[in-house]
């Protein structure tokens, strides 16, 4: 009687067992890293909803390989020796085929490193630093801004449009603050534009002394490239001391002017602010922009602001996409699969460059815009051709 | 840029004052290391946030019902956590190192990434001395700042508690030999310590927006100015502040913006060197 006892447990042990490899089985695994806390946590936060999305979306259409997507997210709180390790964990511990994402061009430049060792693909979502995708790694692409894209498609043409005649650029000291001021610099110099640079601290709370020497320059529009919190602490303080609105303030990253927060932050000096963004709802290129936006109200009950949500949002489907052609996971076939990627997604047709020796290489730009705040309206500016209103100033 | 970078260093001079008089407190009577000090400091601009902007009550009785909150909350952390690591100070740094970090990710939880600002106390800027703009809640929290730590010198000073505070600092057996009940002090002065950075807490947070990540900043310059003036000193603390905030400013403004925390660490490295007590380095408060 024992003895059948045993057996009968044991038995059932291996259904249970088996049934739950089974289980596992129909899920196929792919990581993303980002911030989930740190300075920058508002982003995780958009990641999570871009990421739900996604999987929904990816799931309702037959999921990848003919099994359900599983999304696991690693917090690397921004610090380069967390992504590093976070991007790890997802390939040794999570068995993921595939890791996409972060926000941070310091976590970012370290996970590529990772990538490369470990033969995984990774496709970054919102860091922007030139060097993610110049060092041409065979295991890297980028599916979003890069600061030589923003810098020369879209700021520097707008300062440009708007007859602007002297510029001050403020960079934060991080590989994205101080690579983008000095294409900023780069750009402006050859369009014969007038302009100084000021570098700030990225954990900074007061600007006072930077604004100050701001102020003495006279210029007619300031290119700040400060993330997070201290972006609001700017603009705020910019006021106070009155260098605003004579002189405008480009938010040169965007979804901190787009925090819940930030106009009880920076009250009435947030007006006439201008920011960089890839989302507006009056600017939407394709079918699948207005689908997000719809989905993402039903699912969240407000409308989309930040828009790196829709941003993860379009990685993921880029990487189910690679997947489901390459018929298989393995990491070369996933590469070859990526580099011939032609996708319409939320920002427009996803192709990667494939021509080796630049920043260019297994990037794909997505077009930006820029937006200005009038009385807590947003109104595109530039490109012309998607514009809804001019700039206002005083 | 001179008369700015004076104004601005003396102003973020107080208020560095102001958040390091809590840690000085806590070191001098119960010889603790509080690395949880600065999410004390954000849980004040939290719950100064909440009343004022959430619940609508008056900017002024949300501080002080924030500041009792905090006071309270702290003599809790007191009896449930650091009372049973006296005697051991590595156990203490431990526990209150894990306590920060659960702190933050519960604020993280509940309030959310994005920065809380409480409503300014006034707004706009005055024209100092024809040359600059300064924003009027900066000056106003100055005075404020200046306010609670003269509260303090006094209570430590004039005030029979000052004097029991002052007594346990110098020689806590001979203090409990006079009769001073020193449990019940270490109470009071986690708490005090905790309510101060609360103080700080509020009067900071409409004009830098709190965050749960925020408070590391503010305990690491509160311990920078502690160890430059002296441990458990409070002139260590003012002078300290002081000196850090002028440092840092006139750093930022004639060398580099970009290295604006770096002035106060050197400065700190220099004064351990010729001072490794730091500049009023002693036990007593």
């Amino acid at each position: 009687m024992k003895k059948s006892m045993v057996c009968m447990v044991f038995v059932v042990l291996l259904i249970f067992i088996g049934s739950a490899g089974f289980v596992a089985a129909e899920t196929l695994k792919i990581g993303v890293v980002g911030p989930r806390t740190g300075t920058a946590a508002a982003t995780g936060k958009s990641f999570t909803e871009g990421i739900k999305l996604a999987t929904d979306y990816v799931n309702a259409h037959g999921g990848v390989l003919g099994k359900k997507m599983e999304v696991v997210f690693e917090d690397t709180a921004g610090s380069p020796d967390k992504a590093a390790s976070g991007f790890e964990r997802l390939v040794t511990r999570d068995n993921v085929v595939m890791v996409l994402g972060e926000s941070h061009s310091s976590a970012a430049l370290a996970e590529i490193e990772v990538a490369n060792r470990l033969k995984i693909p990774f496709i970054v979502a919102e860091a922007w630093a030139d060097p993610i995708t110049a060092k041409n790694y065979k295991f890297v692409f980028r599916a979003g801004p890069s600061n030589s894209g923003v810098v020369n498609e879209t700021i520097a043409k707008w300062v440009i449009h708007e007859g602007f005649k002297k510029a001050y650029i403020v960079a934060e000291n991080t590989d994205w603050g101080l690579g983008i001021g000095k294409l900023c610099e780069k750009a402006l110099n050859a369009a014969g534009i007038a302009n100084k640079t000021v570098v700030t601290e990225r954990k900074g709370q007061d600007h006072y002394t930077e604004l100050a020497k701001i102020k003495a320059f006279n210029p007619d529009v300031i290119l700040a490239f400060v993330y997070g919190t201290g972006l609001h602490y700017f603009v705020a303080q910019a006021g106070e001391v009155h260098l605003t609105p004579k002189a405008i303030i480009l938010d040169g990253a965007g979804p901190p002017s787009l925090w819940p927060d930030f106009w009880n932050n920076v009250g009435d000096y947030g007006n006439l602010e201008c920011l960089v963004s890839s989302m507006h709802k009056d600017v939407e290129l394709t079918k699948l922009a207005t689908l997000f936006r719809k989905n993402y109200e039903k699912e969240f009950g407000k409308a989309p602001t930040d828009y790196k949500s829709r941003s993860i949002f379009d990685v993921v489907l880029i990487a189910a996409d690679a997947i489901n052609r390459a018929g298989t996971t393995d990491a070369n076939a996933l590469v070859d699969a990526l580099e011939k990627t032609s996708l319409t997604v939320t920002r427009g047709q996803v192709a990667f460059g494939t021509t080796k020796g630049g920043p260019e290489y297994h990037q794909w730009m997505p077009p930006m815009l820029v937006i200005q705040w009038q009385d807590k309206n947003q109104i595109v500016l530039y490109p012309p051709a998607g514009a809804t209103g001019s700039l206002k100033h005083k | 840029m001179f008369l700015l970078a004076l104004t601005n260093g003396l102003v973020i001079g107080i208020i560095y004052a102001l958040a390091a008089l809590g840690v000085s407190l806590v070191v001098g009577i119960m010889n603790v290391v509080n690395f949880a000090h600065g999410e004390f400091y954000i849980l004040a601009g939290y719950f100064s946030y909440h009343f004022a902007n959430t619940l609508g009550m008056n900017y002024l009785a949300a501080m002080m019902l924030s500041v009792g909150l905090v006071l309270i909350f702290g003599m809790i952390i007191e009896v449930l956590l650091i009372r049973k690591t006296y005697g051991d100070d590595l156990y203490s740094l431990i526990l209150t190192f894990i306590l920060s970090i659960v702190l933050q990710n519960t604020y993280l939880l509940v309030f959310g990434p994005y920065p809380n600002k409480p409503p300014n106390w006034v707004k706009g800027a005055t024209n100092v001395f024809g040359q600059f703009y300064y924003g009027n809640q900066r000056l106003a929290a100055c005075g404020a700042g200046l306010v609670v730590i003269a509260i303090v010198y006094l209570m430590l000073k004039k005030t029979w508690f000052g004097r029991m505070l002052r007594a346990t600092s110098q020689d806590r057996e001979v203090a409990e030999l006079n009769g001073v009940n020193t449990t019940a002090l270490n109470m009071l002065s986690f708490g005090l310590g905790c309510a101060l950075a609360a103080a700080a807490g509020v009067i900071l947070s409409p004009i830098f927006p709190v965050t749960p990540t925020g408070g590391m900043a503010v305990a690491l310059t509160a311990f920078v100015v502690v160890v430059l003036g002296g441990m458990g000193s409070f002139w260590g603390c003012v002078v300290g502040g002081l000196i850090i905030g002028l440092v840092e400013n006139f750093g930022a403004a004639f060398i580099s913006s970009g290295y604006r925390h770096v002035f106060g660490f050197i400065i700190l490295i220099f004064v351990l060197l010729v001072r490794p007590a730091g500049l009023f380095g002693n036990r007593e408060i």
